[in-house]
């Protein structure tokens, strides 16, 4: 049997203090370079979605196939708080931070690309009582920018609108016309987006024009 | 000797620090007394050859004291720092000094918004000031906080006011502080809230009165409609 020597207790005891420090260090502190994908899966997946979908329960909405143009100058605009400050903008301040975690442009501009390869799906309809027909005549203020089949306008900055599930618009709509959303200075897109969305009247008009944007999803 | 570490900025951020002192010495004493005779002990009766181990029963007196005196002194110890505990607690969390202000301090995931009165000096009027992750609060004021949370638990913490503080969806929770130091500082969150957690830091700005006067005016309605600030 085993005896350990008075000489060695002070030896052992002093391992197994450095143990847990040993464990501790980490030799390499590099930062490993993320492809878009991966930068997804770490940052955008647990509230977008694995196929970029969006998720009603959290209210995130739908990104598959939207623009990387488009997600790019919108991630930009939430690192830099031009998007997602206003402290009515619950979603909006959510997302903010989730922004900062991409570290630089070229992060920003990988993402942005993968999230443009992900298919958009046509969303189910969640809001009651819109009137496509009726609809369809207050889409021509939203047709001269997002186009007549809804797919947005690089040249103009409009995202598309196809795919994108009505209960998200819908808060976004109400957003640009309470000024919670497109009203700081640097929000020029923004800025342009919220006369645009006083067009529609009341809840009613915005049900109109979400029920013909969802026949454009097809 | 903790505010040499992190700055001491409220009223009672000395009576946490004394506590927080007052535990490290006893526990720390204790600990270094009982690895000290742990150590001790291993050593004097490391086995030797030639000698048979000892089963101890723990029945004779002069044994049982090397357990029973640390005992005994442990739960003195102890409710010297239970009372000491109740006494801060008491001071920091039970009673409620008359307020000044009041602030209205909202948690979601993942930042803070404070309400601060404006110039008419109350919440809930159209003059409030709402400001995403900062809060202004004026240096020798008592403050009362309204906490909030709109969606999972926060907690509120402020490390230079030794103050933290939980936010409960649905309730309202009360809570007092005053700053004694004029600069910016740190505000966390120190509850896991999501995978945002980490990324909600705001920051507390504690101004002199006439700075915190300038401040609300230039934040006032009128100050808005003139273009003085964005």
């Amino acid at each position: 049997m085993y005896r350990m020597k008075k000489s060695h207790a002070p030896a052992l005891a002093g391992l197994i203090f450095i143990m847990p420090l040993v464990s501790a260090c980490h030799p390499d502190g590099a930062r490993p370079t993320l492809s878009g994908a991966e930068l997804y899966d770490s940052s955008c997946k647990q509230c977008h979605g694995a196929t970029g979908q969006g998720q009603l329960g959290i209210t995130t909405p739908a990104i598959a196939g939207q623009a990387a143009w488009y997600v790019e100058g919108q991630l930009v605009k939430f690192r830099t708080g031009v998007r997602g400050a206003h402290p009515e903008d619950y979603d909006g301040l959510r997302m903010r931070p989730m922004s900062q975690q991409l570290m630089n442009v070229a992060e920003v501009k990988a993402v942005s690309a993968y999230v443009a390869t992900l298919k958009p799906r046509k969303q189910p309809t969640t809001l009651q009582g819109g009137d496509a027909t009726a609809g369809a005549g207050h889409y021509g203020v939203c047709l001269a920018c997002h186009g007549p089949d809804g797919k947005g306008n690089e040249l103009l900055k409009a995202p598309s609108l196809v795919g994108q599930h009505d209960w998200y618009l819908f808060s976004q709509l109400k957003k640009f016309k309470a000024g919670v959303r497109g009203k700081h200075p640097k929000d020029l897109t923004g800025g342009q987006m919220q006369p645009m969305s006083m067009t529609l009247v009341d809840d009613q008009a915005i049900k109109n024009v979400l029920a013909h944007i969802s026949t454009l999803s097809k | 000797m903790i505010s040499k570490y992190v700055e001491s900025a409220s009223s009672f951020a000395g009576d946490i620090d004394h506590l927080i002192w007052l535990v490290t010495v006893i526990v720390g004493f204790w600990f270094f007394l009982a690895e000290g005779v742990l150590f001790y002990f291993i050593l004097r009766y490391t086995a030797q050859d030639g000698v048979k181990g000892q089963y101890i029963t723990g029945e004779d007196p002069k044994q049982k004291r090397w357990v029973a005196w640390p005992h005994y002194l442990t739960l003195l110890f102890d409710v010297w720092i239970i009372i000491a505990a109740i006494t801060v607690w008491q001071h920091v969390k039970q009673a409620m000094p008359q307020a000044d202000s009041t602030v209205r301090i909202i948690a979601q995931q993942w930042a803070w918004t404070f309400v601060h009165p404006g110039p008419d000096g109350k919440l809930d009027t159209p003059d409030d000031i709402k400001l995403v992750d900062e809060l202004h609060v004026e240096k020798g004021k008592t403050y009362h906080f309204e906490l909030q949370s709109r969606d999972v638990l926060h907690s509120f913490s402020v490390p230079v006011f030794r103050l933290k503080q939980d936010a409960i969806p649905g309730r309202t929770i009360r809570g007092w502080f005053k700053a004694t130091m004029a600069g910016g500082f740190d505000i966390q969150c120190t509850e896991i809230c999501g995978i945002g957690h980490a990324l909600m830091p705001a920051r507390i700005l504690i101004e002199n009165h006439e700075d915190q006067a300038a401040w609300v005016m230039s934040k006032s309605p009128a100050a808005a409609a003139t273009g003085g600030t964005p």
